[in-house]
């Protein structure tokens, strides 16, 4: 047992050191997520002190940046699925050995969506009032408890699966089954639970009938399953550069072919929330209204929506061409499918339920300075989460970071163990 | 020299040398981090009221005994006199039996003269700076209830203005809250009076209530509140005007430090025309029974969202 | 090997980031918020809970002055005042009376000033159907044209009451007609309104005046 134990200690302690270790680029980009990370904790350090006033969250406008980057972070990390679902239920080779890396994503955005809603907290020094039995856990009547749950469930199983699966290959071990096969399953089910929770946050909400509506909720299932895959195609690409991991362009044309599908149901669902809106001519329509057209002189989201529109129909247009089954055009059109609903499900979902507000008011909403940093930070330290865990993952799925060669000949220091990121 | 090799890929050997090297330099950098880290959390320095361990643990309202609510009245007298220099008196005061309240407003009357807001804001201790105000009185043209009409920051010479009425707004202490139900801590909850309540020591700050509620009523502390010391009413409640900390949610509560004393609200107390009603509904006597059973004409805002509220408008016929 | 001068530029260029961020994270007032503005305070003597006018009735509560209510200070007794009224049939004030004006009904339609008052006796006013009623106690006069207000004010539905709403607990108080209304003009005049709200991020305000 305590041999066991000191095994998966030596392989934590090797894996931690790899994450220090790399060649220029890796510092680089290492550096920069640092100092924006730094910058971000700082940021958020003066919120913690002078309160939420530091942000440009009112009362009428009361969930800003950071709940609207949780909600497209949620359907990120929902995302991950999306590649499981090929490989283990229809046995697609190509993905089989690319799974992870989604898996991975899934976490780093699960972290990152964690850190959101924490920073957003007016109290978090109280979260402990929200731990089942140690407080006062609201469940099942509020949907935030649900999201708890759902969110905290999703990154352990993930954090299970693709730890195991590591742990294996670092012994050079088969991974048995039964250890992960049922969680593998009981993901796909969850990843798309923590995103419908998620969207029944706001369609709960009776008194804000912008959000009341029962298309949000496929609505954020069908945009999180264009962006998830998205970024991973462009992840994977990233992988394929840096390290010589094998990712075939067969895969990444499967990844296409659900971001095709996904933004054409997403482009779709748009436009019957556009119909019901504006063709009946009722009076609920204020908060489409300024989204869209603008309302008695308020316009500020105007610009953002009609971007994100025209990326989404373009990116959807190119999707369809076969034109977007070269790389090159491939990855700008995944950019825009990630911009474009990075708009429309934060800033063009969130900010216009608060405007105006249930008493008619207008006021407009604009992150300050101090909030925009905070968000860096957090991207910044997803993206670093995501690096490491890559850093890590990637020297054990390629053989060159296992039990075998834990002990070295010679004198050597510890890094000068550590294999290289580049070729080997 | 040694082969052309990834930089980070050492051959054996001399390396030895290059990896003390490296190291060293590893920690330089390393150190250099560390040390931003520490002065990122500079702007902690400014914090003053860090939650002592008391504060940290303090049970849920409904589970303190009653000695302990004792303890916690008495901290929060010491940190008030602590703040302000005066010390106060903060009582916690139980729903009695009997008794629902329900409020009554006559549109006929209301002038929009704003006391009630103002006067609300004194009773309650409410911030100054950033304001808070848990009454909002709209303007509204004659003929119509969109709320999309209203006019919030009406500022003529003189009101009435022709052609337009008032319709202050203030929690309407549903009895089918929507801010009880998404509150993921159950820090506010109905009592069985009809006041929904606010445990400002449980409240986690996340604002799912404030999104929830259908007549935008609720309140948030933005910043630490400010109260002009002068200006501090300090007959207090736990569940009511005991002066709040950055980071929690507030609302009306129907004055609770006096409604369950007996009095009137301090927004019924100063409406110079009488608008307000409040009282027990079910005591058949009351202002508000009368109301209730022979005007004709009332409205609950928002009705069909099935939120059932205790506040009634209602016109003089 | 020819990455490790990058490696060394890369760990260097980073290092001085980190003092960098060091130094300027703990000067004082980095990236301070500015301070609010602070909003001007109200008078706390608007909002204290004043009646409209001060009745007759009120300066009987508060024990003051009455001798301006010493009709037969003035008037002789047992001679009713007569009135006099212009060319288009309106009441004429009397100039000793100046301060009254007479506006209790549109159209001139309650210009008679014996409508309540008792001719016979000024000290008392008098309903149409022969009550007899003490100044101070105008409700049931009031009541008798106004029907539907009366029985409003009696069940406390109809002018502010303060104190306590539980009679067991305190008193309730409660006002008569005139501690608001001017008998001679009823109708409740305008005032100027308090402050308008001051939202966090000033926005609010640019829209105050728009007409839609």
């Amino acid at each position: 047992m305590s041999r066991a134990i000191r095994d998966y200690l030596v392989f934590l302690g090797r894996c931690g050191r790899i994450a220090f270790v790399g060649d220029w680029r890796y510092y680089a980009w290492m550096g920069l997520l640092s100092v924006l990370c730094l910058l971000g904790l700082n940021a958020y350090a003066r919120q913690f002190a002078h309160g939420l006033v530091v942000t440009g969250m009112s009362d009428q406008v009361s969930w800003g940046v950071y709940i609207a980057n949780f909600t497209f972070l949620v359907g990120v990390a929902a995302a991950a699925v999306m590649m499981v679902i090929p490989v283990y239920v229809y046995n697609n080779e190509e993905l089989h050995d690319l799974v992870i890396f989604g898996e991975l994503l899934a976490v780093a955005a699960i972290l990152m969506c964690l850190a959101f809603v924490t920073v957003d907290l007016g109290r978090p020094d109280r979260f402990w009032h929200l731990i089942p039995g140690l407080g006062q856990f609201n469940f099942p009547a509020s949907m935030l408890s649900w999201d708890v749950i759902v969110l905290n469930g999703y990154l352990l199983l993930n954090v299970h699966i693709c730890g195991y699966l590591l742990y294996a290959r670092y012994h050079g071990r088969k991974p048995a089954r039964w250890f992960y096969i049922p969680f593998v399953f009981i993901a796909i089910v969850w990843a798309v639970s923590i995103h419908t929770v998620t969207a029944f946050l706001y369609v709960g909400l009776g008194g804000r009938p912008f959000w009341n509506s029962a298309i949000v909720g496929p609505r954020f299932l069908a945009s999180a399953f264009t962006a998830g895959p998205a970024l991973i195609i462009l992840a994977l690409q990233i992988i394929r550069r840096v390290t010589n991991y094998g990712v075939t362009d067969r895969a990444l044309l499967t990844l296409r072919s659900i971001v095709q599908v996904s933004m054409l149901i997403n482009v779709f669902l748009l436009a019957n929330e556009v119909f019901k809106e504006f063709y009946s001519g009722n009076l609920h329509v204020a908060s489409s209204k300024y989204l869209y057209v603008g309302l008695h002189g308020r316009h500020a989201l105007v610009p953002w929506i009609w971007t994100a529109i025209g990326f989404n129909l373009l990116a959807m247009v190119l999707l369809v061409l076969p034109v977007s089954r070269s790389l090159r055009w491939l990855n700008l059109t995944c950019v825009l499918c990630i911009i474009g609903i990075w708009i429309e499900k934060g800033m063009g979902l969130v900010i216009p339920g608060f405007v105006p507000t249930p008493l008619g008011e207008m006021l407009e909403y604009r992150p300050s300075l101090n909030e925009t940093l905070v968000c860096f930070g957090i991207w910044a330290f997803g993206l670093l989460c995501y690096t490491v865990f890559l850093r890590m993952a990637v020297p054990i799925l390629q053989g060159r970071l296992c039990k075998a060669n834990e002990r070295a000949p010679g004198g050597r220091s510890p890094a000068a163990r550590e294999p290289a990121i580049g070729r080997p | 020299m040694k082969p052309e090799q990834p930089s980070s890929d050492p051959a054996p050997g001399p390396d030895a040398g290059m990896s003390r090297r490296s190291f060293l330099r590893g920690s330089v950098v390393f150190a250099s981090g560390l040390a931003a880290l520490a002065a990122s959390l500079a702007p902690l320095r400014e914090v003053d009221d860090f939650p002592s361990l008391e504060q940290f643990a303090q049970k849920y309202y409904k589970e303190l005994t009653p000695a302990e609510m004792a303890k916690v009245l008495k901290r929060i007298e010491d940190e008030v006199e602590r703040q302000y220099g005066l010390r106060p008196h903060v009582k916690d005061l139980k729903p009695q039996q009997g008794v629902q309240f329900v409020y009554a407003l006559n549109l006929t009357r209301c002038v929009g003269c704003r006391k009630c807001v103002h006067a609300c804001v004194a009773e309650n201790n409410q911030s100054r700076t950033p304001e808070i105000q848990y009454i909002r009185v709209l303007r509204l043209p004659d003929g119509s209830l969109d709320l999309e009409k209203a006019e919030h920051y009406y500022q003529p010479q003189s009101v009435p203005e022709k052609g337009y009425f008032y319709m202050p707004v203030q929690c309407q202490q549903c009895q089918n809250p929507p801010c009880v139900k998404v509150c993921p801590v159950h820090a506010t909850w109905q009592e069985t009076d009809g006041i929904t309540v606010i445990d400002y020591d449980w409240c986690i700050g996340c604002r799912y209530c404030e999104a929830a509620c259908p007549y935008w009523a609720r309140r948030f502390n933005f910043a630490q509140p400010a109260i002009p010391k002068d200006r501090l009413n300090l007959d207090m409640a736990y569940l009511g005007n005991r002066p709040r900390r950055r980071g929690v949610m507030e609302k009306c509560h129907f004055c609770v430090q006096r409604t369950r004393a007996g009095r009137y609200p301090a927004c019924v107390e100063v409406c110079p025309v009488g608008a307000r009603k409040f009282g027990n509904v079910l005591d058949a006597n009351s202002e508000v029974a009368y109301i209730l059973r022979t005007k004709r004409v009332f409205i609950q805002l928002k009705e069909e969202l099935g939120t059932s509220p205790r506040f009634f408008y209602y016109f003089d016929v | 090997m020819n990455d490790k001068p990058r490696v060394s530029a890369a760990l260097f260029l980073l290092t001085a980031m980190f003092l960098l961020l060091t130094v300027s994270f703990s000067r004082r007032g980095w990236m301070e918020p500015p301070p609010l503005k602070a909003n001007a305070l109200l008078d706390p003597e608007l909002v204290r809970p004043t009646t409209m006018r001060t009745s007759y009735a009120q300066l009987i509560r508060v024990q003051a002055d009455l001798s301006d209510f010493d009709c037969y200070a003035c008037h002789e007794t047992n001679k009713p005042p007569t009135l006099r009224f212009d060319g288009s049939n309106n009441l004429v004030i009397p100039k000793e009376h100046s301060d009254i004006v007479m506006a209790h009904g549109q159209h001139g339609r309650n210009n008679n000033c014996f409508n309540c008052h008792n001719e016979q006796n000024l000290l008392l006013l008098q309903t149409r159907d022969g009550r007899q009623l003490k100044l101070e106690n105008c409700p049931p006069l009031c009541g008798s044209c106004h029907g539907p207000t009366y029985r409003d004010w009696e069940a406390g539905a109809h002018g502010r009451t303060g104190g306590f709403w539980k009679k067991e607990a305190g008193q309730t108080t409660r006002l008569i007609c005139a501690d608001c209304h001017d008998p001679h003009s009823p109708r409740i005049g305008t005032r100027t309104p308090l402050p308008p709200p001051h939202p966090l991020h000033g926005a609010g305000r640019a829209w105050a005046e728009t007409e839609h």
